[in-house]
């Protein structure tokens, strides 16, 4: 376990600090001033010295510089209310890892103390804006991704656009399990922005006394990964081009035609809430939409399920368990998947439990091939399986 | 020639360049949220070149438009009177940087280059940190250096009645000439916002590019700071640069604007794009 001393001749800021050492589950040691700092430096080893700059006896920069001349490289953070460019810059040239101003965020100290130790760091509000959007309904390991950031709410749809009837109008017409939230100005946009993540951003383009280009690359700044799209009156053609030019996503007409928003909600939704991981348990969503997009459906199942099947043999699990009960079993489409995910499944070395309805079980026994894959009525069976 | 720059600022004799009438009047109009597009177009009607500039920004891929826009009114409504307000001081700023004589204007180039590096890094900072409005840090960073090609003419000119000839090849872009701008053009800078009104943030950014003020940290002259020290850093930058103190300011605005490091790739190529859409 890594040991930390804080240097500061604040008791109130060393209480501080040595609270937050103690949530990452560190061991900790404290000094009032630098030559105390030196004296447990010479006690013991430590892996991260946290030191004030100005501080009575000996001060932080005089500790550091004594420690580099005795030839302890012990990582130094410097957390000081000292924000003078030239004296920081003189510290510098003596070795330091990082560098916080007080008064500090907690969650600033603990990631660069988890930095200054290299350790990798679960995704922190700060960091939000790196994380893959995602829907809080959505499967995280399907999406491929990381869940919401901490701190910050996922929401799957940001409507930006002066008329209110807009994002009620989407409302109704995108399937219920899909959140959408409405905002009427670019303000309202970017402060939204900055609390909440999202997968899609839809942004009207003639939005009153703002550009909504201008307005798109500002909110690119916040949300790096999300897909932000222009919303266009259906007034004229390609304007899917000029949106790419511009520099979106893509671009959708107003007034929404059914057709349309299936096809954007197939774009940016389906594919990633086919499939809910848990462990070596998948979940298959069930067919929602057209008939004519089921053999999309099927695709996607298979090349989502195969991509996890990956992460489930790399942990070292024996079995891969898939519960297809929610998927429609009476399509041909549904007995080649099973041939498909069975031949894929046993090439990784994992062997394939289904979990489905008796409606499942009479397709699969139907078939030579797929009439000997176990099948299971629930995951506990198939969990308990020998 | 240090001296004798110095001096008229000290006797309060600097020419500084007026801001056009047309351009002043509207910034004053845009100055009220209220304003009409109609009496800003109106406004701006009266002057055919930069009536002609914003036509051209209307219907620029920049802007995603769908249809050319060829009356003055349209184009106002499609920018937006936050953009026309940045629009017209850019443009105004931009005249400033221009020179008839090649050699100043080849510098005054890099010296822009630089302003719109820290204007485009600014901007996305004060978004990205929630330091203010971000429109004002793109202003503020493409004006800090406003007073750079005032000194820059006060110099040519300078030498040219000392010499009475015309400047000597390779004299501009010296070390000894940038030298002079560098010591002098923040006064200048200040008298000239102050003189267009460009606004505290702006005057701030001027006045001090080399500290922090940790009393406000979240303000768009900080976002600028920063900015000017990760332009300089990747090279956005006419002149030499101390690296441990510019070091130091990127260490230091980090943790004061509470920035994660990972994001200044994203911020420094948008920078760099930037400076590539720019045409000379």
């Amino acid at each position: 376990m890594a040991r930390i001393l804080t240097v500061d001749d604040s008791r109130s800021v060393r209480m501080i600090v040595v609270r937050e050492i103690q949530a990452l589950g560190y061991e900790f040691a404290e000094a009032e001033d630098g030559e105390k700092g030196l004296q447990k430096l010479t006690e013991g080893q430590y892996d991260l010295v946290i030191l004030d700059v100005t501080m009575p006896v000996l001060d932080g920069p005089g500790m550091l510089a004594k420690m580099r001349e005795r030839g302890d490289k012990t990582p130094v953070l410097m957390l000081t209310s000292e924000s003078k460019r030239s004296i920081i810059a003189g510290i510098m040239k003596s070795g330091i890892s990082d560098y916080i101003l007080k008064p500090f965020k907690p969650e600033e100290l603990q990631a660069k103390i988890q930095k200054a130790l290299h350790v990798s760091t679960p995704v922190s509000a700060a960091a939000a804006d790196d994380a893959p959007v995602v829907s809080a309904t959505a499967s995280v390991a399907a999406a491929g991704g990381a869940a919401p950031a901490e701190g910050k709410v996922g929401v799957d749809i940001l409507v930006i656009d002066d008329m209110e009837n807009v994002q009620k109008r989407l409302r109704q017409m995108v399937p219920e399990h899909i959140s959408i939230k409405g905002v009427l100005n670019a303000q309202t946009a970017l402060s939204t922005c900055r609390d909440r993540v999202f997968r899609v951003i839809l942004i009207d383009n003639d939005m009153p006394d703002v550009n909504s280009t201008s307005l798109m690359r500002q909110i690119r700044v916040l949300q790096p990964r999300t897909a932000i799209l222009a919303l266009y009156v259906r007034t004229h053609a390609n304007v899917a081009d000029q949106a790419k030019k511009a520099g979106f996503d893509g671009a959708i007409l107003k007034p929404f035609d059914a057709q349309a928003v299936d096809d954007f909600i197939a774009q940016y939704f389906n594919a990633q809430e086919l499939v809910v991981k848990d462990d070596n348990i998948l979940k298959i969503a069930a067919f929602r939409g057209r008939e004519n997009r089921m053999d999309s459906y099927f695709n996607d199942v298979t090349n989502t399920v195969t991509k996890i099947s990956e992460d489930v043999a790399a942990a070292c699990y024996a079995e891969l368990i898939v519960d297809i009960s929610e998927m429609p079993a009476a399509s041909d489409r549904f007995v080649r998947l099973v041939l498909e995910l069975k031949s894929r499944v046993s090439k990784m070395g994992l062997e394939l439990r289904l979990v489905g309805s008796s409606a499942v079980a009479s397709t699969l026994k139907n078939y030579s091939d797929t009439a000997d894959v176990p099948l299971f009525h629930s995951i506990g069976e198939a969990r308990a399986a020998a | 020639m240090e001296q004798i720059v110095t001096k008229r600022i000290a006797d309060d004799k600097l020419v500084l360049p007026s801001m056009p009438a047309v351009a002043a009047k509207c910034l004053e109009m845009l100055r009220n949220p209220e304003v009409e597009p109609r009496a800003a177009a109106n406004l701006i009607e009266k002057d055919p070149v930069l009536a002609a500039q914003l036509l051209r920004l209307a219907n620029s891929a920049l802007l995603g438009t769908r249809e050319p826009i060829t009356k003055v009114l349209g184009a106002v409504t499609r920018v937006g009177t936050m953009r026309l307000r940045q629009f017209i001081l850019e443009t105004t700023a931009r005249k400033t940087f221009e020179s008839k004589d090649h050699q100043i204007n080849a510098c005054l180039r890099k010296i822009w280059e630089h302003s719109v590096a820290v204007a485009t890094l600014a901007g996305d900072v004060v978004a990205l940190a929630n330091a203010g409005d971000a429109e004002t840090g793109y202003l503020a960073g493409l004006l800090h250096d406003i007073g750079k090609p005032i000194v820059a003419s006060m110099l040519l000119e300078a030498e040219k009645t000392i010499l009475g000839l015309k400047p000597s090849a390779g004299w501009i872009g010296s070390v000894e000439w940038l030298g002079v701008i560098h010591r002098t053009h923040r006064k200048i800078g200040i008298a000239l916002s102050q003189k267009w009104g460009l606004g505290d943030s702006v005057c701030r950014a001027i006045t001090d590019c080399e500290e922090y003020d940790s009393t406000e940290r979240l303000c768009e002259a900080n976002a600028v700071r920063f900015a000017n020290a990760v332009a300089k850093q990747n090279g956005f930058y006419e002149c030499d640069t101390n690296k441990d103190d510019n070091d130091a300011l990127i260490m230091i605005g980090q943790s004061l604007l509470g920035l994660d490091p990972k994001r200044l790739p994203q911020l420094v190529g948008s920078a760099q794009r930037a400076v590539d859409n720019l045409k000379f």
